[in-house]
Parts: C-alpha cells; structure tokens; sequence
C-alpha cells in the first residue's frame, strides 16, 4: 500500500483522531448552522421575550434554548456565530503561524553552519515589511515582501550572512516572552481589534515552536541521499527546498500546526475575555466568557456554554493532533 | 465507555493523552456544578450599636476605575475625589446631606449683598508636613490653583473672583479678590453675587496645600494637605493601589479612628465582589445587578446594604464639532432614537430613566409637568423626521439611507457603559446610524473625551460636585468650560444663549428665579442636544457589619473620617505609616 494511503488507515483507526475530528466538525456544523437554527439574530436584543418575570433575562426555553444574555440577546444563536468567529480566527492565524514558521524553520535548518548570501532586496523588504506592520498596515506589509522576492530572483546579490544564527536568535528573543503576554502586549497597543488584526498578530507571534521544529527535521533531511543528489543535478537551493524537504517534513509541521489551533483558540480566548480581541457586540467565545462571568451564580449558563465550546474545541484539535502524530509517524505506531 | 474500556487492554499513545485532557475538563465541570450558590454570611461586628468608636485598623475599598492624580489643583474625577477629599481639608465642606458646613473655617461673613465672603480659619491647623495653615496659604493654594498653567479643566468654577482674567492671562502677578485680613483671616471678593460660591469653594479645587507644593502646579509634587489622612510613604502605586494613613495632626482631636485607607485600582467587579465575600474588602460599592439582587434577597445581609440618592448623570456625548453631529438635527435624531427603558433593563436596581439634564436626586430636578417638552424622549418617528431634516433620511423597510460613515464611539470596557454602548447600537442602526465601538482603557478614555476631536461620540457622565444644577450646567456645557487642552464639555457645545441664562442663574440668589432661569437653560440642552440625557444612577452598596460609622457620603461617594473597624483580628494590623506590601 502507498504511505500517504497507509497513514490515512493508520488515521482512521485512531481512536484519537476519530473522536477529535468528530468534535471538530460537530463543532464546525453548529458554527455553521447554528445561527440558521436559532429564531433570534445573534447581535438583536428581544426586549419582549429576553426579559422573564421576574425582571432578570430569561433562562434555557424552547425560544431561547441556552437562555438570554445580560443585553437579552439569543445565547444560542451567539453561540453558534461565536464559534465561526473563534475558528475562523483561530484557523487563520495557524496557517500563517504555519507559513512562517515553516518558512523560517526550513531556511534556518538548511543554512545551518553555513553563511549563506541574502539579496539585498529581501533584508529591504523585511524592513519595510516591519515598518509597515509597526504602521498598522498588513496588506502593505504583504505586497512589499512580495515584491521584494520578486526583485531578489531578479538581483540575487547581496552580503554573506549567517542566517540561521540571525533568525535563530530572533526566534530566541521572541520565545523569551510567555505567548499571550506578548499576543497581550500587542492586541492592548492596537489601536482598533478586528477578526483581520488579531489573527494576524496570533500569526506573526506563533510561529516560533513551529521553526524549531522544522529545523531540527530539516537539519536531519538535507543530508539524506537524493536530497543531496539533487544538490549536485545543480537545482536550485529554493526548488530543493521546495520539492524534496518540505514534503519530508509535512508530517510533523501537519501534527504541529493542528496543536496550534487549539493554542490558537485558546490565545483568542483569553485576548477578547481581557478586553483586547475583537470589539463587541460581535461574539467570541472568550467574550461571551467574561460577559456571562457576572452572573454565572444565577445563570451558569451563561458562563457554561462559551466555557463547553473553548473546552471542546480545544480538546477536539489536540486529540486530532495526538491521532495524526501516530499517524504520520508509523515508528511509534 | 468504551474509550476507558480500551485502556485495560493496554496502552495507546493517544488514550493515554485522551484521559489527560479529559482530566481538567472534568474538573471544570464538577466544579461548575459544585458551586455553591449562597452568599458567605457577612463577618459580625463584635460590640452592639451603642459601642464607643476603636482606633485602628486598615479600610480596605476597591473600583474597577483608576486615577490620573491626587492634586486637588489639577484634572481629577469621582474616584480620585475621594482620596483627595481624605487628604486635603477645605474651608468649607459638605456634610452628609450635600449641605455646605465650615471645615477648616471656623465661620464666614457674606458682604456687599453677597459680593464679599470672609472666612476665619480654625487656629492650630497642623498641615502633614508640622506647619500650621494660615491665611496666607489660602491665598498661594487659591492661585497656584487658577494660575494659567494649571492644566484644571474646572477653572472656569472660578471665573467670578474679582481679578480672575487679568490672573488668568497672566497680565496680574497675583488674584487681587483673594486678600489676606490677617494671620487667620481670608476674604474672596467676587465680580458679582454667587449664589454657587460655597459650594464650588466646598469642591476640591481650591483645598489648601501645603509649602511644598509651590506657587505653581508640577505634576511630580507629593500630595501633602490637612485631611484627616496623608498619603503613606511610597503609598501611590500608578494603575495599583493607594495607601493613606492617618494625620496624627488633623484638627479634629480623636479622628480619624482608623489607622489607614487603601483602595485598590483596576480591580473587576467579579474580582470585588468575591473579595468582599472573603472579608478582603469592607465596602462594596460598584456591584453588578445580578450580585445586587442576591445581596438584597439575603436577609443575613439586607441590613447592611444602602442605596445612594440619584446624582449622577449619563447620556450618550456627541462632539458638536464633529461630523455628523455638527448636525443639530442628527443630535436631535439621537435623542429621539434612544428608548431608555431598554437602558433600565440592564441594571434594574441602579438606573433611573431619564428625559431631562438634571438627575432626580438634584434640586432643581423637574417634576412631569415642567421637564424637557421636547426632545429627549424616544419617538421613532420623530427621530426619523430629523435624520431626514438632517439630510440623511433612512428608509426602514429596505435599511438604506442615513449617515454614509460608520461613527467612532469610544468607551471602555468595564462596568454598564459597555452594555448600554452595545444598546446604542442597535437602537441608532434603526434610523441609519452605524457605530462601530473602540475600546480604550479608562486613562485613554478620558483622554480621548477630553480632547477636542478625539472622540465623535462617547458615553457620558457626571457626578456632582455639589448639589446643584449649576454643577451639572457649567462644567459640561457651557463654551467657558472648553479649556485649551482639556475640558469635561465633551460635546464641545458652545451656546451664547444658554451659556447667558446659566450666568445669569449664578448671580441670582433668588431661589425661585434661579430655577426658572436654570430651567429655561435646561430646555435648550434637551432641544439641541450637545446630550441624548438616558438615566441617572443612584449606587447600591454593602459593607461588612464591622465596618462601623458614617462610610458613605453624597458628594464623596465614601468619607473615612468618622469609620472605624469593629474587630479585634483586624486592629492587630501593621502601624500607620508602614508601606502596603
């Protein structure tokens, strides 16, 4: 049987893997339909049925199955809607914690114990990339380091480096502050959180576990036989790269990046429970969290239902990581 | 289930994992479902009504709030007034019904059909620093207050003290309607009758300071007056706490009885209220309405709870130089479009509809038949007319029209403000408004609100500095109050008219022409609108039964003066002065 097939089997057998991916995706579903289900909109307060008898907001009810928050408004459909908003961030923030980790990771293993040549338009290029992002302005960031590859394929030359000691170090300077202190540090200095601001900056601060890893197998594959071999055919540093270590270590940068998005949710979790996520009224699980704190002794609900879905959810990807890591790993399996 | 089942044929790396994860989960939930939910009884006083006060002690009080500083002289708010209050005496102060009682002057004179105000001081006063206050001390507290590089947005309070301009700009060395008659004798002569004098004297503004803090006003100087406290040594941690310990020299022989304040900054209201429970608090005072409603239905602690009178004012500010409420017909639109027994909702316990500029616990507040006529109470149709008067004109059925832009509305994230931002919102979306919320810390806030341009539309409220509408009238709306820098007119409205009846108002110590002067001033507020006026707030608090004495006080929110601590365990505490860890 072909590897990828037999690691597919290997997956589906996995009692890990298969109750996180049925967690992940029963949680995917109730994101998705959820708002279709509920009867009220997920940002509309009903001042007519929200409030009960008794003057405080209504508990768990056919027409407001996990009850009414503070503002009266439909906890379920916030839920649901929450739930889109905390995995799409969560989501994208990995894959661009993924990308550049892998990026780095990968650069960093190759060009270890060698000084390697950078063009000069790509040391311009992070510059300018950083005096962007320190402007606020992502896109900008982006299309300058965009372009400042393209001129670098282009104009090559440049000052010999060693590049794996400077990112290295990088790497080192970053990990030295605890994750969500820095991802803290960062949503508190914004001048306005949106859903586009904050998985950026979850990207651009979580990457670092994702290089190192990526070093470490790169620095064992770049010595392998064909690898070598396609050294010496002359093909370029990048192609080889490209075609023969990043599918070498795919495994482990797959189980790490599916970690992550618990990490991930967790991150967003704790930015928008303290206030620097994403503005109100739109819901986050970690919002929903501090909203329901207040009157979790009269409406545990309130504080239960957010809680079950950054506790699932977090589980669901770790376990799913645990099942693709002896997966992808048949030595250990 | 069948996963547990699994782990007894042997281990498998990812059931191993599993139950580890599983575990804290788990955990959660037997505590979620373990939690009890009664209040801990309070923590009795250990004497009967009647006992004498002790000495001693440590108050220990908290918000969620911060402050910006402890310098009478310089921009200060609620939560900052309280220890200013604790640490520098006035001539004149207002006991526990609003009413203006001499402090450190012994008595005063009105002359000149109200234009002269001369005060005898108290002899002996012992600042925190050993010297003894006299009259002299007045007069360089007076004008290093109201000197033009006093960045305090209240100066115009002062505008009627004879020589005030000249001493404003600079042209006059000293305030020439300050004059000292002798060692203990100060007189404040003024342009024209007052009718708000001793009032606005009775704030903190003009509090005497000691030698140490100059001719002038530098925001590094160490707060230092003659309160009944002083601040400790190393007492104000920015962003933290404060620590204040007792003036052994206050004028009032035996008080304070407590040996030490302390609040605690930034502290939530979950955090609070679960503190006081645990008897690391003694006074709750900013209680969410759901704890409000336990603490009131627990008869353990109905008799220690108290509800404050209704003094503070909120209302949706929209910057009157800002677009689009540059627009007097948007505002109106606003003001129209708020229906504010939605805003009741949120906080049954603590808010009080309001349609008018004056809360119900003000004199002045009108009675049905003569509040706002117009204006300030929801009418969605009329609120519509307006955007359309306006030129943006909204059509419901099919949500297009009204303001093109979404509208900047900066708030912070604590407390009701957050809640009653969101219901703004969704009651402005109706008739085409889009606001987009920014959250800022509190410090930002008020920066933001304070500066001109920096905030669109912001949520505002104040709390009287007196009970009086002029403390409501002058300081938020009139032009004099915009100061170059900072002012607390947050909507920037500048009125000729109002601003002309509200002097008058001033000058008039007719009580009855005074109201009707205040109350013309008030109609034109709720017309255009610098304002949408939605409730007024009253606070609901809880202290521990050992917490003994007057605590609670109508201007000040708390006065520690006269408190004292009931309980041995807590009068065994480090001495005053000692740093808090």
């Amino acid at each position: 049987m072909h590897g990828r097939a037999k690691a597919g089997v290997r997956l589906f057998s996995n009692r890990s893997a298969r109750l996180g991916g049925a967690v992940i995706a029963a949680l995917l579903a109730f994101a998705l339909l959820g708002p279709f289900a509920a009867r009220h909109g997920p940002l509309e307060s009903d001042f007519v049925h929200g409030l009960g008898a008794d003057g405080v907001p209504v508990g768990p009810s056919a027409d407001f199955p996990l009850g009414a928050d503070r503002l009266l408004r439909d906890e379920f459909a916030r839920l649901a809607y929450a739930g889109r908003v905390s995995l799409f961030i969560a989501v994208l923030a990995t894959l661009i914690a993924t990308a550049l980790g892998a990026l780095v990771g990968i650069v960093s293993g190759w060009f270890e114990g060698a000084r390697a040549r950078v063009p000069w338009a790509v040391l311009a290029g992070v510059a300018g990339a950083i005096a962007a992002l320190a402007e606020g302005r992502a896109g900008l960031a982006v299309l300058v380091i965009v372009a400042a590859g393209l001129v670098a394929v282009r104009r090559p030359s440049g000052p010999l480096l060693d590049v794996d000691g400077w990112l290295m170090r990088l790497a080192d300077v970053l990990l030295a502050f605890p994750f969500l202190l820095l991802v803290m540090a960062i949503g508190a200095s914004l001048d306005r959180t949106t859903a586009v601001t904050i998985f950026l900056t979850l990207g651009a601060t979580g990457w670092l576990g994702i290089a190192r890893v990526l070093r470490a197998k790169t620095m064992q594959v770049r010595s392998l036989g064909y690898v070598e071999a396609s050294r010496a055919l002359g093909q370029s540093t990048a192609w080889v790269m490209l075609k023969h270590v990043l599918p070498n270590v795919a495994g482990p940068l797959i189980v790490t990046a599916t970690v992550l998005v618990a990490q991930m949710i967790i991150a967003d979790s704790v930015l928008s429970y303290l206030g620097v996520g994403i503005s109100p009224p739109t819901p986050t699980w970690g919002r929903m969290l501090f909203e329901g704190a207040d009157d979790y002794l009269v409406a545990p609900w309130l504080v239960a239902a957010p809680a079950g879905a950054i506790l699932l959810a977090v589980w669901g990807f770790n376990m799913l990581g645990e099942g693709l890591r002896d997966a992808l790993d048949p030595r250990d399996a | 289930m069948r996963w547990i089942r699994a782990t007894r044929r042997g281990p498998r790396r990812g059931d191993g994992a599993m139950r580890a994860s599983l575990a804290p989960a788990l955990l959660l939930a037997v505590a979620a479902l373990g939690c009890h939910t009664s209040l801990s009884p309070p923590i009795p006083a250990e004497h009967g009504d009647d006992a004498p006060p002790r000495r001693g002690g440590t108050l220990r009080l908290a918000t969620f709030k911060d402050i910006r500083g402890l310098d009478p002289a310089g921009p200060t708010e609620g939560v900052a007034n309280q220890a200013i209050h604790a640490i520098f005496a006035g001539l004149v102060d207002f006991d526990d019904r609003g009413r203006v009682v001499p402090d450190l002057a012994d008595r005063w004179e009105i002359a000149e059909g109200g234009r002269v105000y001369r005060f005898t001081l108290h002899e002996g006063v012992r600042m925190h620093d050993g010297e003894e206050l006299t009259a002299d001390d007045v007069k360089r507290s007076v004008e290093r207050a109201l000197h033009k590089t006093t960045p305090d947005p209240s100066a115009s309070y002062f505008e009627g003290i004879a020589g005030y301009a000249a001493y404003a700009e600079g042209t006059a060395e000293h305030l020439d309607g300050v004059v000292v008659e002798g060692r203990y004798v100060v007189t404040f002569r003024l342009e024209e009758p007052d009718a708000t004098f001793l009032s606005v004297l009775a704030g903190p503004t003009l509090r005497p300071v000691c030698r140490s803090a100059g001719d002038r006003y530098v925001d590094t100087w160490q707060p230092c007056g003659a309160g009944p406290f002083k601040l400790a040594p190393g007492g104000w941690r920015r962003g933290a706490s404060l620590r204040l310990v007792r003036h052994d020299g206050y004028f009032r022989a035996g008080l304070p009885y407590l040996d030490a304040v302390e609040w605690t900054y930034n502290m939530q209201q979950l955090t609070q209220r679960f503190r006081f429970e645990a008897g690391e608090l003694d006074f709750l005072h900013e209680i969410s309405q759901a704890d409000q409603t336990r603490f009131a239905g627990d008869p353990r602690w109905r008799p220690f709870g108290s509800t404050d009178a209704d003094t503070t004012l909120y209302g949706e500010s929209m910057n009157t130089t800002m677009p689009p409420f540059d627009n007097v017909e948007v505002r109106r639109a606003v003001a129209a479009a708020i229906d504010r027994e939605h805003y009741r909702l949120l906080k049954p316990a603590y808010v009080t509809p309001l349609d008018q500029p004056i809360p119900p616990g003000i004199p002045g507040y009108a009675s049905d038949d003569v509040r706002c006529r117009r204006g300030q109470r929801y009418d969605y149709a009329a609120a519509l007319e307006h955007m359309r008067k306006a030129g943006f004109p909204y059509d419901p059925a099919t949500g297009r029209g009204g303001w093109p832009y979404p509208i900047d509305y900066v708030v912070y994230d604590q407390g009701l403000l957050i809640y009653t931002a969101q219901l703004l919102q969704q009651e402005l979306a109706k008739i085409g408004l889009r606001i987009e919320l920014r959250l800022v810390s509190w410090q930002t806030f008020l920066t933001l609100q304070h500066r001109r341009g920096g905030a669109a539309m912001s949520p505002g409220n104040w709390a009287m500095d007196y009970p009086d509408p002029s403390s409501f009238f002058e300081p938020l709306f009139t032009t004099r109050a915009i100061g170059p820098e900072s002012t607390d007119n947050t909507a920037f409205y500048s009125n000729p008219r109002f601003d002309d009846l509200v002097a008058r108002a001033r000058g008039e110590l007719d009580e009855t022409q005074r109201e009707a002067l205040y109350r013309e001033a008030g109609a034109i507020l709720c017309d255009e609108a610098p304002w949408a006026f939605t409730f007024s707030y009253h606070f609901v608090s809880e202290r521990q039964p050992y917490v003994r004495g007057p605590l609670q006080h109508p201007v000040w929110y708390v006065d520690p003066t006269r408190t004292w601590i009931d309980r041995s365990d807590r009068l065994a505490e480090p001495p005053a002065g000692s740093e808090s860890p």
